[in-house]
This record gives C-alpha cells, structure tokens and sequence, in this order.
C-alpha cells in the first residue's frame, strides 16, 4: 500500500463518517422535500471540518489543489449516501468552467469564495431540449457599451442544478463570435428562476429566465464551446464516480437482504436466480469502479487518453448504476417498492444521473467521436 | 521496485530484440493486409499441428536459456524467483514481439500444472518434470472433467485403487486439452467411494506412454480437435507419483482451479486484441457501407465501453499486484467479462457482416469472423462456467448463502 493510498483510505473514511452523521437517510429525505434542498449548516461544516469545497481547487485561489483522483473519492462517498448539498453543482460544475477559462481574473474573484464555502455556483448550459450540444444554445448576449467585458444576457436556460439558490450563475450564451462563457450574479435585475419538477428529488433544478440580465464575459469571447467541452469531461467523470458509489450502496443493500431475508425456509440468496442477480451487480460495480477510478487517474496524469477514458466511465457507470438501482429493488421485492424503503431514492437518482447530459444515444457518439470512428 | 522493475524490463527488451523481430500491431492495421485469421483455437492438419508445436517447444527453450523460462518459479528448478509482476511485465513486452505461440505448453501446463506440481509433488517428481516442462521439453494436461463430473468436479469416477506400491487407475476423462502432445497429465481419482465426495479424492500425475492411456481426439464445434478423450485402463501408477494425501486430492485440485482461473482471463491475446480493437470493427463497418448505422453504432460503442473497462480491471489489478497485494474479485469479473466481450463482439461483427460470414466471398476479413464466432461458446464454459463463476462471485465475495445439500440416494436410503 502506497502512502498515496493510505491517504486516500483515510479520506474516503473521513468523508463517509462526516455523511453518516449528517446525512442519513432522514436527513436525505427531509431536505429532498424542502427548499433550499440543502442543509446551509452541514455545508458549512463540510466546508470548516473537512475544506471539502476547495478540495480540488488550485491553492493560489485559496484551496487545497488536490486533483481528480481525490475527487472521486469524495464523489464516491457522497454518491452512496445521497447527500444533498451544493457541491456538484458548484465544485464540479461551475468551479471547473472558471478554471478551464482559462480567466485568471475571473478565477481571482469568484474562486476564493466557492473554496471556503461562502459561495454556491451553477454552471447553466442546456436549455429546453436538455442537451449540451453548443450549437442548440440559443440564449444570447450582446454588449452592453457600458464598459469593457459588460454584457446583456437574453433567453432561457433548463435543467441548471441548484439553480434556484446559487450564489453565482455561469452561463452559456451565444455571441457573435459563438458560444461564450458568462459570470451573472444571482441578485441581477431581470434573472428568474424557478424550481422544476426532478425525477430525483435529492438534486434540485431550475428553468432561468434571462431579460437583458447584465452579465460579465469569462474567458476570451466565443470560447464556451471549448469550455464546455472541457467541463463536460470533468463533470462526467465527477458523476461517474457518483454512480459508482451509489452502485455500490446498491448491491451492498441487496447483498445484505439476500442474506438475512427468509422464503420457503431458506434465505433468499440460496436461491440462484437471487445469487446471480447479486452476482451481475458486482460485475458491474467493480466494472463502474474500475473506469471512473482509471478516469480520473487519466485525468490526474494529464495522459492523452484522458478523453476515451471520461466517455467509456460516463457511460460504464451510468449503466451500472441504473442496472444496480433496478435489481435491488427487484431483490427487495414488495419492499423495495415502497417509499418508505430507499431503493426508490437510488433508482431516481440513478435514472436521472444517466440522462443527466444526454444520455446513452449522445455517450455513445461521443465516444465513437474520441476513437475517430 | 519500480526502479528494479525498469531494470527487469530493459533485460527483457534485449533478450527479446536479439531473438526476435518486432510484431506487428494487430490493433492498428490496414484493411485489406496481412491475416485475417480471428480463430481463438487452431484447427491445423495433424503435420502444422506437430510443426506448431515444435516452434512453442523451440521458443520456450529460448526463453528457459535466457533466465525467462520460469519468472516467478524457485531457483533450484530452473525458475526465475521474481514476483508476478515480473511475469505480467514479461507477458505484456513480448506480446510487443512476433514470437511462436506457446498456448500449448503455457496455458496448462505452465500456468496451472506446474504450480501445482511445485505445491503438492514429492521431491523427486518435482525434480524429473519441473525442469523439463520450464524446458519446454514436457508438456502437461489437466486430467480433472468426466463425463459426470464437470462444473460438479468433486463427483469424478475414474477409480485408484492400491495394489502395494502402486496404484492401478480405470475411468474416462474428457474434454482434456493438449493430451495429445502430453507427456504427463493430472489425473483426479476417487479412492474412497465411502467418504464424502470432496474428501475420497486422490490426485496423482500420470505419465501419459504408461500403458492403458489411450488418447482420443474429440471433435470440437469450431470442426478442429484440440481436446480429447483419454480413456485409463490399468494404468499402473507408482504411489511416490501422488500429490497430497491420500483422499486429499480435492486439495490438490482446489491449487490448479485458482491458477486456472488467473490463466483463462489472458489467454488468447492475439484475436482477442483484434476482435476488440476500434480499429478494425470501425474498417470493418466503413468496408461494409454500414458505417452509419445507428442502431449499430451503438452496440458497438457498448461493446467497447466494456472491453476498455475490463482493460482498467486489470490495470488495477496489475498496480494491486505490483503494490503487493492480492487483487480482490478483479480475476473473477475479468475471466467472466473476458468470454462476454468476445461472444458480445463477434456476434456484433456477425451483424454487420450479414450472409458474409455465413458463407465465404473470398474477401479478406470478413467469412474469417466465422472462426472466432465458432469458439465464443467455449469461452462461456471452459475453466469454470459463467454460472459457475457467478456463485463463485456471490458466495465468496458477496458472502451469500449457498445452496442447501441435495440428500444423496444414499442418505435418503439410510
Ligand atoms: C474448450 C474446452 C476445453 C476444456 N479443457 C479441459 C481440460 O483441459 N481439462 C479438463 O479437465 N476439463 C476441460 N474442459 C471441461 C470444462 O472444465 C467443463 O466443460 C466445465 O467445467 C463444465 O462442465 P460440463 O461440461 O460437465 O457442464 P455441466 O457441469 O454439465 O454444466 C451444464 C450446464 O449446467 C450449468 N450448471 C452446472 N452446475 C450448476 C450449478 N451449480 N449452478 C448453476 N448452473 C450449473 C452449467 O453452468 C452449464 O450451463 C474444457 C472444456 C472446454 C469447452
């Protein structure tokens, strides 16, 4: 054992034991029904205890510059227990949008703040059709005259997580020099925002609407399609370790009931067809592990083949997650499809995870795109 | 170690580039050139099948005078004594070369008899084949499956019985690979029809010229005869030939089915390579106008989603290894994903090729798929079938039940 693991070990079991204590099932299922949809006081714990915002943002902007590799770690916890917080959304999102910029201005102002903790983000790309393809954007931004780097920003945005209680916006919007990346504060005149309806209610939504919201440009203009494109390979991997915990947390419920759980005299898993049901998840959590973990080691190194490796974790895990999901419902029977019982919260958030940028038919293509086929 | 490890592989760069010519990559490739051979098992006439065999038996002479024989073997039989690492290094740089195929000495023999020859053996037999199957010189066969006792192992029939120092052996084995070109073979017996059928197992290793062994070639689905028959009748064994103890076998057998398992999951890299490799499924969809196809670009997109994830198994479990640590269910899943990816991509490739692979055109690189086709069944059964591998999975990982004991005949008569 490396001292880089061990290190990673004793990470993985301080987090876990931070989120067993404040975000237990309960607490998982009273803020997925209240608004913010997270708890300002665990956060901030998260933040003074564990420093878990700028856990991956560089230490020249007030973090701990720690790389991918220790992110999926922290992913892979708060994947399993189903933590409702901001840190997708702001950490993996919105923070990785400024750093792949390229602006270290914009970088200066906004990263100190999502480091410590004091400032929540949203990174808004898709619009109504859900997808993330730079040339469906259709919100605009024009400048404002008022001043170098000032612009206005017009139309609508969908599917932003944390939309609706994000400190900070960073948009997507079409110029004439094509998709760009803009900073909009969430107090700007003219910007609305209002919860969606979520499949998974444990990650919140919004639908924004921008009139002529004054906005700053991030980044040298028409370059959001590059940014995007970047994030997009951060942030998939970021969710496939997501779903590789809660995958996890899926067969190790299965695994749990098939052993204690009796019919006709016999636990259920002596029963084959319950057995190999067990049997195919594990095939497939150690495959999800496997591709998010060589992921974000690519990731880390900086390797060439970082791109294949990010499109083959997304769509590994986003299979096995909604394949774990689904099964251990079916071993739980009755049970496992009542809304007392958490399975339906890991089928929700497994489902929604999948479709999250487009879903199977565009991982696909895009991996095909990185082979060259 | 990673210091050591650069060290180890310069060595074996040397050796390699004084002996043999760089290969080249089956991966990337040109359509339309060079073999578009995709078969797994070979299926040659009698004579290239011998000529074959030399050339493995040649090269692993090579390799035994060179110090790359035995990597991870002990020194005082000719072995290497470095780690698994060292072996997996070996492996992975020589692949880089075109060097005989030693499937035939090395999958059997050297991966899963000779370790349990080195665990179980008496000193003296250790010393007569360990040698010379490192050598190249002797090649060993897995004598275990019957016609009753296949993934149910621990049912074997084939009978021992004492008759002073020796043993006298009478049953049928089957599905026996390379018996045909073994000198020795390890025979699962019963010698004690009383006992529990785990515990009246006795192994012993079998001189395959004793008389009463006789080989029978056993036609295989792909059409060739890699496997055989091999029927025992008053064979006499010596007792000093026995492995463990005496009702022990179940032991014995228990070393080779591990190794076994750890073996099928490399084996085969040449089509395998081919079989998965972007690459050629891209050429060979572009070739065939069906490069477009959505409903296809997908399943091929999955395909590839779980070959490149099976490759970043073993990659963890190779860095788990090199860190010294025994890898967890990695062989497992890895064997199990290893015969889904091939059965997966070659009835994808089928799909694409339509009646081309049903009947032969004559052009390069499509009616050849049919051979790897072919083979895929086998590699959902040999060394453990998938179903098998699942309770594998689920009992001792998972830690789940196990089925509960049928009564016996002879328990319920009681
Ligand atoms: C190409 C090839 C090479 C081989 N080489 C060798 C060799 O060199 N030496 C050797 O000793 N053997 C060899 N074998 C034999 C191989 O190990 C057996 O075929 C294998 O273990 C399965 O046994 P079986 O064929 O008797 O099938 P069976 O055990 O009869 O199985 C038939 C079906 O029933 C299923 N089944 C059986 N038991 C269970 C259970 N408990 N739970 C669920 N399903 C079950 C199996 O999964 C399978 O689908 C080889 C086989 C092949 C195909």
């Amino acid at each position: 054992m490396t001292a880089i693991e061990s290190e990673l070990r004793e990470l993985r079991s301080s987090v876990r034991e931070f989120l067993e204590a404040k975000s237990p099932e309960e607490a998982v299922r009273k803020l997925m029904e209240s608004e913010p949809r997270f708890d300002p006081a665990v956060w901030a714990q998260a933040a003074d205890q564990l420093r878990l915002p700028g856990l991956v943002i560089p230490e020249e902007y007030g973090g701990d510059g720690f790389g991918p590799v220790e992110l999926g770690v922290v992913l892979e916890e708060m994947g399993r227990a189903l933590l409702c917080a901001p840190f997708f959304a702001t950490v993996v999102l919105a923070a990785q949008a400024l750093l792949a910029s390229g602006d270290n201005a914009a970088c200066a102002r906004h990263l100190p703040g999502i480091a410590s903790g004091r400032t929540t983000a949203a990174l808004a790309v898709a619009e109504d059709s859900g997808s993330w393809d730079p040339a469906l954007i259709s919100a605009r931004a024009v400048p404002d005259g008022g001043g170098a780097g000032a612009w206005r920003l017009s139309g609508r945005k969908a599917f932003v997580i944390d939309g609706t209680t994000a400190d900070l916006l960073l948009v997507v919007a079409r110029t004439v020099a094509g998709p760009s990346l803009f900073a909009v504060d969430r107090q700007a005149t003219g910007l609305e925002a209002e919860p969606m309806q979520t499949l998974d209610a444990t990650r919140a939504m919004a639908r924004l609407t921008f009139d002529a919201v004054p906005a700053t440009l991030v980044g040298s203009d028409g370059a959001g399609g590059r940014v995007m494109a970047k994030v997009l390979d951060i942030a998939t991997v970021g969710l496939a370790a997501e779903q590789a915990g809660g995958a996890r947390r899926c067969l190790e419920m299965s695994a749990d009931y098939a052993r204690t759980r009796y019919q006709f005299g016999r636990p259920i898993g002596s029963f084959q067809a319950v057995k190999h049901k067990c049997a195919d998840m594990l095939v497939q959590v150690e495959l999800a592990e496997a591709a998010s973990r060589e992921a974000a080691r690519s990731a880390a190194e900086g390797a060439p083949d970082f791109p294949v490796a990010a499109a083959v974790a997304h769509a590994c895990c986003s299979r096995a997650y909604v394949f774990a999901a689904m099964e251990n419902i079916q071993v739980h029977g009755g049970i496992g499809f009542t809304w007392e019982h958490p399975a339906h919260l890991y089928f929700r958030r497994a489902k929604s995870s999948q479709l999250l940028f487009g879903g199977p038919a565009v991982y696909h293509e895009r991996l095909l795109d990185r082979l060259g086929i | 170690m990673e210091h050591d490890m650069q060290d180890f592989a310069a060595e074996v760069r040397r050796f390699l580039d004084a002996h043999a010519a760089k290969a080249p990559d089956r991966t990337a490739f040109t359509w339309g050139e060079g073999d578009d051979t995709m078969a797994y098992f070979s299926s040659l006439p009698p004579e290239e099948e011998r000529e074959h065999v030399r050339r493995a038996r040649d090269w692993q002479r090579i390799r035994h005078e060179n110090g790359f024989g035995w990597i991870t073997g002990p020194p005082e039989y000719g072995g290497r004594g470095l780690t698994p690492v060292h072996d997996l290094l070996y492996d992975s740089i020589e692949s880089e070369y075109d060097v005989a195929d030693t499937g035939t000495l090395s999958v059997i023999g050297l991966g899963m008899i000779g370790p349990t020859i080195l665990a179980h053996a008496q000193p003296h037999l250790k010393d007569r084949w360990l040698p010379a199957m490192y050598r190249g010189d002797a090649i060993a066969c897995q004598l275990f499956s019957e016609p009753g006792a296949g993934s149910d192992l621990a049912s074997v029939a084939t009978r021992a019985v004492r008759d002073g120092g020796d043993w006298v052996l009478n049953g049928q084995k089957v599905w026996t690979s390379v018996a045909q070109h073994s000198q020795i073979g390890l025979a699962l017996t019963r010698t004690n029809p009383d006992a529990p059928k785990h515990r009246g197992i006795t192994a012993f290793l079998v001189p395959m010229d004793a008389p009463g062994v006789e080989v029978r070639p056993l036609r295989q689905m792909t059409g060739g005869a890699d496997f055989n028959e091999v029927f025992l009748t008053d064979v006499r064994v010596p007792d000093d030939h026995r492995l463990g103890e005496i009702d022990g076998g179940w032991t014995v057998a228990l070393t080779t089915l591990m190794n076994e398992r750890a073996t099928v999951g490399s084996e085969g890299a040449g089509p395998v390579a081919a079989a998965l490799s972007p690459d050629r499924l891209s050429a060979l969809m572009r070739a065939t106008w069906t490069w477009d196809d959505r409903a296809l670009r997908a399943r091929l997109a999955e395909l590839l989603v779980d070959a490149m994830a099976t490759e970043h198994l073993n990659a963890r479990a190779l860095r788990k290894l090199r860190g010294g640590v025994v890898p967890g269910p990695e062989m497992s899943v890895s064997k199990l994903m290893y015969g889904q990816n091939l059965t997966r991509a070659a009835h994808f490739v089928s799909d694409v090729l339509g009646p081309r692979v049903i009947a032969d055109t004559g052009r390069w690189g499509t009616y050849a798929w049919s051979e790897l086709l072919l083979a895929t069944p086998a590699l959902r059964i040999l060394g453990g079938t998938e179903e098998i591998m699942k309770n594998i999975l689920a009992e001792r990982v998972l830690g789940l039940p196990k089925e509960p004991a049928v009564a016996t005949t002879k328990e319920v008569r009681s």
